[in-house]
């Protein structure tokens, strides 16, 4: 799952200051999940919002909430057709596909990140969230007990672990467990400490092109068409 | 300007709302298990709050003679209480006295109006007859009581000792049957149904009881100063004295036992001895009365059997076997049986017989009789082999309580309708919803666990003296307490819509019960018969896709705070305090509603069901509206909820932070909730309200008032 903030109130206020109906729009997956921007923090944020402009007592916005199921897709926008009219922007908590998603989708709106989008992860208890995947294309779980040294292991080293390991936690943050331990540990449970002594090669992140793109298609090639995104 | 409350999420709601249909489906076991079904979880809620005349309306609504079962009433409800899983049911017959007395039940005037020309008979005024004449008064038919004794109400004025069911009590209900117009004939006894066909009656309800005391077929059961517990009771219910001797002994187990036997000592006899064939496991009467027979100084000997009476020098000398319980016999009770060369003779002045009733038809009336000499009717539309004639109650069921006779006359009410407007009997649908099951182990464990409390009674000693009543009323603190141990069956969260929930699993995280659970499909599911109702998820839900069931509960935070706008506006008092306040326990009992009068006027309380319902944006509402300080109170460690303190300090801390980034003084939002039991609630709220009133007056939020 994708996990985000909610952007600090000021800075949000910042952005929306050129523009006078704002529509503040939630997602219902992932953002929800992570207590950023599901449709209880979408009232909530309306609500501070009203709240500080009648404090500040020179502003007139006025706002608007909807959260939808799903931002990441263009299907799940089409509600929106007939809501965009009536707005001058629309404050996306959704992640940042969210919101790059509905600026292809409307060329002509303003949209603004109301969170910042951090990582992908899971909950370790109830509010608090740890990364656990840094998407990197090249998934070597396999040879690492299912602990992934490149989001976990502060240095990312495919051959650990360092000398900075210390009592099991990392040099670099001692609350953190070092990752190389854990896979030590669990290699070891598992009766696969031979996997500890290969030698795992360098691997070339300058080779992977940017932005990725994944097709399960077999015999359509997938065109970009020229966007404008206004 | 903005409109308040501008939810363009609304129409979208609303839809998705109507689509899934709410279910209420389960029934709480109380009210499965009373006879007539009353809605019991609603008025104890309603009791725990506080709103004792609403819980009043409640109780009036299901039962004809409410503070008749407030009195004697078996409970059923009690015994079926899902709290027995936990520690002792809630005390559901005491509370209802409590709402009875204290919601002013003795001004409820009953009225009726005749809307029909059928003229209807009934034959006896005990509970069944009396509750037949008051439903078909209400329907709108004439109806006549016929009463062979002087006076109404049959086994609950001949058979009930007083101190049970004060006389006045049962006066108040039976004048409502004559302020609705009910004709009543007292000192007629009906010797034949032809007659009152004659009369003009075009239907007769029988309700004759059952009050022929069934014999013990032992030598001797004829000699004087052996008397039936049913003649004795009536004789003094009546007002005669039947002089008893010094000791005085009362075969049998059962309640008419033990009231005879207390009856007996109230009458100035210095030893009571009941004498019992099985042990106090097998005793049918009520387990609460039994204690207090004891505690009065009844003795009882268990496994103990008369055989033969003998009557010697104005004595009688009874011979007695012992016994021994061997296998359950078809009343699932254990049989016993005699021991062999036991016998024993004890000396008594008077021997009450009290081992079971059975009904006494009159040959003439011509109905059909079946096992245990009582009538036979057909159980759907309650009518004997002859035309027009119905019959319930006791005559029909065999000894049984106040309440199924209740019950009982209610339906043949309506059957009666039924077939004086030639319909077919509609066939009700209580009983076919599913009752709330078991609580989890798991769920129990987590419930606070707070003993029940009983409403005083008399001492003993002071009892035994006359036949005033021996229970006391609760005192009104002591009555919300008791009423806020109810779990709230059926009442609690369900995932109204299913389709917005992220499965986030927050609900299952919060939950202090470990009441929801994903499913194997990796849906949540919030089981019915488990949740506590407490609220907490509802709140936290980061979808908002949760509802609490009972549709009350639902009352609009948001709405209550337009409601106050308005009011404040109106009436132009500065400062605005606006107080979240629960309404169970201390704070609904109108502690703090009385407290801001006068010179403290300002101070508007929203009405909440717990504030662990209160949301962090309902707090951040409050500020918008343009009030100075919001605070918000509840019971804290007195909560009969887990956790809710906890997610009230959440949220406070949550919105508090927000104030800061606004530019607002966190100190105008402050939460109370209590920590111990001697805390007063009132003072701190007070400085509270006090400090923070005229202080912030420059940064409040000034807000234009749409009417």
């Amino acid at each position: 799952m994708i996990v985000a903030e909610q952007k600090p109130l000021e800075e949000i206020r910042r952005m929306i200051i050129p523009y006078e109906r704002v529509l503040i729009l939630g997602c219902g997956t992932c953002m929800t999940v992570c207590d950023a921007g599901g449709e209880r923090e979408v009232s909530f944020l309306h609500s501070a919002l009203r709240v500080a402009q009648a404090k500040s007592g020179n502003e007139t916005h006025t706002f608007s909430e909807y959260t939808l199921k799903r931002q990441c897709d263009p299907e799940f926008l089409d509600v929106l057709d007939d809501k965009i009219d009536d707005v001058d922007t629309v404050l996306s908590l959704g992640c940042g596909i969210g919101v790059q998603a509905l600026a292809e989708r409307f060329p002509a709106l303003p949209v603004l990140p109301g969170v910042n989008t951090s990582f992908m992860g899971m909950a370790k208890e109830l509010g608090v969230w740890d990364e656990r995947c840094a998407a990197c294309g090249d998934c070597r779980l396999e040879e690492t007990a299912g602990i992934c040294p490149i989001t976990r292991c502060t240095k990312g080293i495919l051959n650990g672990p360092c000398a900075g390991t210390k009592n099991g936690k990392c040099e670099a943050n001692k609350d953190m467990d070092c990752a190389w331990v854990l896979i030590y540990k669990r290699l070891e449970r598992l009766e696969q400490l031979e996997k500890m002594r290969r030698y795992y090669p360098m691997r070339n992140f300058r080779a992977i092109p940017r932005p990725k793109r994944i097709t399960s298609k077999i015999s359509v090639d997938v065109v970009d068409v020229g966007e404008d995104n206004g | 300007m903005y409109p308040l409350v501008a939810d363009n999420n609304q129409g979208y709601q609303d839809n998705r709302a109507k689509k899934i249909p709410i279910d209420h489906s389960l029934m709480p076991p109380c009210q499965a298990a009373c006879p007539l079904h009353m809605q019991i979880r609603e008025y104890v809620d309603l009791v725990a709050q506080g709103r004792i005349m609403e819980a009043l309306q409640v109780i009036r609504s299901g039962n004809p003679f409410p503070s008749i079962c407030a009195y004697v009433c078996t409970h059923p409800c009690e015994d079926a209480c899902r709290r027995c899983q936990v520690d002792n049911p809630i005390a559901i017959r005491a509370l209802k006295r409590f709402a009875l007395e204290f919601g002013g039940d003795r001004m409820i005037q009953a009225e009726a109006e005749t809307r029909h020309p059928e003229k209807v008979a009934i034959v006896g005024s005990g509970p069944a007859g009396l509750a037949c004449a008051y439903y078909l008064r209400a329907l709108g038919y004439p109806a006549t009581i016929f009463e062979a004794h002087s006076e109404l109400g049959g086994m609950l004025r001949v058979g009930i000792p007083q101190y049970r069911l004060p006389r006045e009590v049962l006066e108040t209900e039976v004048q409502r049957l004559t302020q609705m117009g009910v004709e009543i004939r007292t000192n007629t006894r009906v010797v034949s149904l032809d007659l009152l066909f004659d009369l003009g009656y075009k239907a007769i309800f029988i309700t004759i009881g059952a009050h022929q005391s069934l014999r013990m077929g032992i030598e001797g059961e004829e000699s004087p100063g052996v008397i039936d517990g049913a003649t004795f009771l009536r004789e003094v219910n009546l007002g005669l004295k039947p002089s008893l001797g010094n000791t005085v002994a009362v075969v049998g187990g059962g309640n008419v036992a033990i009231d005879a036997a207390r009856t007996a000592l109230r009458l100035g006899t210095h030893k009571v001895n009941i004498l019992y064939r099985r042990s106090r496991d097998e005793m049918p009467a009520d387990p609460a009365e039994v204690e207090q027979a004891l505690e009065e100084g009844v003795g009882i000997l268990f496994l103990v059997a008369p055989t033969g009476i003998k009557r010697e020098n104005g004595r009688l000398s009874v011979t007695c076997v012992k016994m021994e319980l061997g296998e359950p016999d078809a009343s699932g009770r254990r049989r016993p049986t005699p021991i062999r060369d036991s016998e024993f003779i004890k000396e008594f002045d008077t021997l009450i017989t009290a081992i079971g009733q059975a009904p006494q038809t009159p040959a003439d009336f011509h109905v059909s009789i079946g096992r245990g000499s009582t009538i036979q009717v057909d159980t759907v539309t309650l009518t004997t082999n002859r035309r027009g004639v119905f019959a319930g109650g006791d005559a029909v069921t065999g000894p049984a309580t106040v309440t199924e006779a209740l019950a009982a006359g209610r339906l043949a009410s309506s059957r009666i309708d039924d077939y004086l407007q030639h319909r077919y009997p509609l066939v009700s649908k209580e009983g076919s919803e599913s009752v709330s099951g078991d609580l989890l182990p798991e769920t129990i464990e987590m419930i606070r666990k707070t003993g029940r409390l009983e409403p005083p009674i008399l001492p003993p000693g002071k009892r035994r003296k006359d036949f005033k009543a021996v229970e006391l009323i609760y005192d009104w603190e002591v009555a919300t307490n008791e009423a806020r141990r109810c779990l709230r069956c059926g009442m609690g969260a369900e995932i109204l819509f299913q389709d917005k929930c992220a499965t986030c699993l927050t609900c299952l995280r919060v939950c202090p019960y470990h009441v929801p659970y994903l499913d194997a499909s990796g849906t949540i599911q919030i089981p019915d018969d488990q949740c506590q109702a407490c609220g907490i998820c509802v709140a936290e839900c980061p979808a908002k896709a949760i509802v609490l069931r009972k549709p009350y509960d639902r009352r609009q935070i948001t709405e209550e705070l337009d409601h106050i706008l308005k009011s404040a506006a109106q009436s132009n008092l500065k400062p605005l305090i606006i107080g979240f306040c629960c309404q169970y326990g201390l704070f609904g009992t109108g502690t703090l509603a009385s407290l801001w009068r006068g010179p403290k006027a300002g101070t508007w309380l929203v009405p909440v069901l717990c504030v662990a319902k209160v949301e962090a944006d309902h707090i951040l509402r409050a500020f918008e509206m343009g009030a100075e300080g919001v605070f918000i109170a509840g019971c804290g460690e007195q909560c009969a909820r887990e956790n809710t303190a906890f997610w009230v300090r959440e949220r406070v801390e949550k919105v508090r932070r927000t104030l800061v980034q606004i530019g607002l003084e966190p100190e105008r939002l402050q939460a109370f909730v209590l920590s111990t039991t001697n805390e007063d609630p009132a003072e701190g709220i007070d400085s509270f309200v006090e400090q923070v009133g005229g202080l912030y007056l420059a940064s409040v939020i000034m807000q234009e008032v749409k009417s």
